[in-house]
């Protein structure tokens, strides 16, 4: 019971943390670069077809 | 203060070992921690073995390419969803719960545990092999069964270690992972040194005649996504006590991608070095140290390869630990670890992993690859990023996950289809290709690509959506409809599909129609209907066939239908009640490209099967667009189906009369009175009169229930909101007075008096009226309000306040796009009429409709306020205050 009530509250805090923009969220610049890794580590299994 | 200590570790117990979200400020792993826990996790002797084995497929460099690019990509794909285990401090094994439901969790859990977990019995046999290895080295023999001994310590000293929970976790990796990678740098360099630099740079294993190099390649690419994928089960726990995403996300994707591939390739170079010095490509990494290293260097690698083994049992039984204490919450953390210890031990006593190691990696690897799949589009594109993790938690009146009694049969279906997908594609235990092209795509992608797109595909189809996502109040779109967007002509391949379906809908009901003055009448006109049902929909396009037509619909059965499906239709979208410019537009753009705009002018089901009364504007519409003007007046449609009462009746009979009202020559001569007048001439009707008329028997035994909707006035004692319906009955609650529903559609009351419904239905109006002239009208209720924006979702507004009086309406509710609880006015004169439910959808009640250009609001009584709320008296007196009956 104690554990449900810590559960409830806990998870009202990071909603709050969440809308107040407190938690440290990936950005745009960190979404681009994944993308760009992604891409370049799929072309270099493409090229390895040739090798 | 022993009591407080106690609960304060066992809340710390809880976060760490167990299912608790981590707060933001609890957070332990920065980068490098995690990475260094996570590269514990990942580098193990298995690593060797799986280097040994991409040697025999492929050369070095193709090597290189698999092990780092391809496990770096599949990484950068399927951990992504590790950011929601960092932003909620909580273990994808939570997420999944709405994946699979609580239930489904469970099962999945349980599969991945036996499928995954024989690879911790591999790291307990493999510690065996090198401690007999270094014991060898020194000469000492070994009794009988000390190899079952030494796995078994391992699988205890391990299991010890986890249950000493996450700090002894950190500290054990913080130390062994900078030193086994030392210990691979080192490995490197002795692999390179022991044979010529160029034999290992240029190594080509020797294929048998038919092996086919490309196949091979496949398969490397293969071996290393699924070696990857096989992380999945186990990604969030580490994560979920990082600092920031970016941290939690790279230290996975490195951890196995980097430190996890390093080790691949020193297996893969001492594999290499190894044929060339003995002839013989050997697997086990003890053997290849002792041969090929300076014997100090050797010893002691040999020793911390040994006893990364351990490191490796200890990090796999916590993590597999904490992702089953998410699923069986109940059970303690260390009764879960001790399982796990128990489910090892039985397989190193069984003594065959080894054996059947590969049976294990490519079962486990089917499952990994669509879990990964429905993982990333649930968190992505279906529940854009957000969860209710109250659901999630199964917090009492949160129940948003449970879907089929904890079942997801939708996630649990696309699990089971994308296992099959990659069965179908390749057979791994005998090594057959199936599918080649599919097989390009290798097995692992190819099942992760169908599964994630199967889901998505379901999830766009509306009933499975509402399904999935009953979750949309946590993370609704909010986005407005585009009201402006332009219509689609009705698709021309659709056309037939949906002509068969409207014939398939009306046939038991016998539908004729008749046409009126329609010869040499052609598209482009203006189509007026009645509108009764939804039956409205079936008969008109089949009254206007071969034509086709787009439709006007409201925003609900966008949502109800789906947005595509209604756009193939040729719907255009729009509110009722409001004063729709761009509807005007799309109208006239539809009418300009030679099209038929089928208005219902009504834009409301007949509540007792009679006309409401039409405004001029809709002549003036006729006349601006100066086509001609065709009616088509429905009967038995109400009959069928009723607003009050929404099980089909099938006596009901059909009948439609398409008649041209106004020609293209004499829409500019007439006046706007006159085309309203010949309009609304013909689209009088009274469907009691029609049953009755033409003797439709209608004989369902609960043919009156829900008639007290549209009827709510008592006859005899005058009390509002008195009636209540049964089988044929209706019957007053107060007085008692009672009336059977005749199977023509007629009333008898118990003194003999026969009444025709709509004759009551009208009597009602007048008292409302009265009320209204007199000042005495006044609704104040407390209500629950929801937002329809757009087409995807409804959205959830709390409980609000409903008052309608002279001035008009006022709703008070939490507005969720300003986040403030506000009030909207809704003024009288705007309004001619609006839309009312007696049961919207056959499951959510009565309620009435407000709507602004961008949300509609639907508006339901509370358990207060349910006696008194009657959609029919407040549409009586919204029509009064509007206008349409002064």
């Amino acid at each position: 019971m104690e554990t449900d009530k810590e559960l409830e509250s806990r998870i009202d805090e990071i909603l709050v943390a969440e809308k107040e923009n407190k938690l440290h969220r990936m950005t745009k610049r960190d979404y681009i670069i994944a993308a760009i890794i992604t891409a370049i580590s799929l072309l270099g299994i493409i090229g390895g077809f040739f090798l | 203060m022993s009591r407080k200590h106690d609960v304060n570790k066992e809340i710390e117990n809880e976060v760490y070992c167990g299912t608790l979200p981590v707060l933001p400020k609890e957070r332990k792993y920065g980068f490098m921690d995690a990475l260094l826990v996570l590269s514990g996790y990942c580098i193990a002797t298995w690593s060797y073995t799986q280097g040994s084995y991409l040697a025999t497929l492929v050369g070095f460099k193709q090597l290189l390419i698999g092990a780092f690019l391809a496990a770096i990509f599949m990484l950068m794909v399927y951990q992504l969803p590790v950011i929601m285990s960092v932003r909620y401090g909580i273990d994808i094994w939570i997420w999944l719960r709405s994946v699979f439901g609580p239930k489904g969790n469970k099962i999945v859990t349980i599969i991945i545990i036996l499928v995954n977990f024989p690879w911790y019995a591999v790291c307990c046999e493999l510690f065996a092999d090198s401690m007999e290895n270094l014991l060898g080295l020194f000469g000492i023999q070994l009794f009988n069964g000390a190899h079952l001994v030494l796995s078994l310590s391992c699988v205890v000293v391990g299991t010890i270690i986890a249950l000493r929970g996450v700090s002894t976790i950190t500290w054990t990796t913080r130390i062994l992972v900078p030193l086994l990678l030392l210990v691979g740098v080192a490995v490197v360099v002795v692999g390179f040194t022991s044979v010529p630099m160029d034999v290992i740079w240029n190594y080509q294993p020797q294929l048998a005649g038919d092996a086919d190099k490309t196949v091979n390649y496949v398969l490397n690419i293969e071996a290393n996504f699924a070696f990857v994928i096989t992380l999945v089960g186990g990604m969030a726990e580490v994560p979920r006590l990082c600092k920031s995403e970016k941290s939690g996300y790279y230290a996975g994707v490195l951890g196995q991608g980097a430190a996890g591939s390093f080790f691949v390739v020193v297996g893969a170079v001492m594999a290499i070095a190894m044929q060339y010095v003995t002839g013989q490509m050997v697997d086990d990494p003890t053997l290849m140290m002792a041969t090929l290293s300076a014997p100090i260097l050797g010893l002691s690698s040999l020793l911390l390869v040994a006893f990364a083994n351990i490191g490796t049992q200890a990090v796999g039984s916590y993590i597999y630990g904490v992702m089953l204490k998410s699923t069986f919450k109940k059970i303690s953390y260390k009764t879960l670890v001790l399982v796990l210890g128990v489910y090892v031990a039985l397989l190193c006593v069984w003594g065959k992993i080894t054996e059947y190691f590969g049976s294990f990696l490519t079962i486990g690897a089917c499952v990994y690859a669509p879990l990964a799949a429905l993982l990333f589009v649930d968190f992505f594109l279906i529940r854009k990023q957000k969860i209710d993790l109250k659901s999630a938690y199964e917090l009492p009146g949160h129940n948003a996950y449970r879907y089929s009694k904890g079942f997801n049969i939708v996630g649990i279906i696309c699990l089971a289809l994308g296992f099959g997908f990659t069965l179908v594609i390749y057979d791994p235990i005998q090594g057959i290709i199936h599918n080649k092209i599919l097989f390009m795509l290798t097995p692992t992608l190819a099942s992760f690509i169908f599964t994630g797109v199967l889901y998505l595909l379901l999830s766009k189809i509306p009933g499975i959506r509402r399904y999935i996502r009953r979750d949309t109040y946590a993370s609704p779109d909010k986005r407005p409809f585009d009201r402006a967007k332009v219509p689609p002509r009705q698709n021309i391949f659709f056309l037939p599909l949906m002509w068969l379906l409207c014939k398939m809908a009306v046939s038991p009901y016998k539908l004729k129609i008749d046409k009126h003055n329609m010869e040499g009448i052609k598209p482009p006109f203006l189509v007026y209907g009645s509108h009764n049902s939804f039956m409205d929909f079936y008969v008109t396009p089949l009254a206007l066939m071969p034509y086709r037509a787009n439709y006007i619909s409201e925003l609900e059965g966008f949502e109800n239908f789906g947005e595509w499906i209604y756009r193939q239709a040729g719907c255009l979208g729009t509110r009722k009640f409001i004063n729709d410019q761009s509807l005007i537009r799309n109208i006239a753009r539809v009418i300009k490209r030679g099209d038929i705009m089928v208005i219902y002018p009504e834009a409301r089901y007949a509540n007792v099967g009679t006309n409401s009364h039409l405004t001029p504007s809709i002549a003036k519409l006729a006349k601006m667009l100066k086509v001609p003007v065709v009616t088509l007046n429905m009967q038995g449609n109400y009959l069928q189906q009723p607003i009050w009462n929404l099980k089909e009746r099938k006596g009901a009979r059909l009948h439609a009369d398409l008649k041209c009202v106004v020609t293209a020559d004499e829409v500019s001569k007439l006046s706007v009175d006159e085309i309203l007048g010949r309009i609304s001439k013909e689209l009088t009707y009274d469907e009691y009169k029609y049953q009755l008329d033409n003797k439709i028997v209608i004989n369902d035994e609960w043919r009156a229930e829900g008639l007290h909707f549209p009827l709510y006035k008592c006859r005899k004692c005058g009390k509002d909101f008195a009636m209540t319906s049964s089988g044929s009955k209706l019957t007053c609650k107060y007085c008692g007075d009672s009336y059977e529903m005749d199977e023509l559609g007629q009333l008898h009351s118990s003194s003999g008096e026969v009444i025709h419904i709509p004759d009551w239905y009208e009597w009602q109006r007048g008292f409302v009226h009265e009320e209204i002239r007199e000042g005495r009208y006044k609704l104040d209720i407390p209500v629950r309000v929801e937002a329809l924006p757009n087409s995807v979702n409804f959205v959830d507004c709390g409980i609000g306040r409903f008052i309608q009086d002279n001035d008009g309406f006022s709703l008070e509710f939490d507005n969720y796009r300003s986040e403030k609880h506000e009030t909207l006015k809704f003024p009288a004169k705007s309004m001619v009429s609006l839309h009312t439910e007696y049961d919207y959808r056959g499951k959510f009640g009565p309620c009435v409709t407000l709507s602004t250009y961008d949300d509609t609001f639907f508006i339901y009584p509370t358990e207060e306020s349910k006696d008194v709320f009657n959609p029919t008296k407040i549409q009586f007196a919204t029509e009064y205050l509007g206008g349409l009956y002064s």
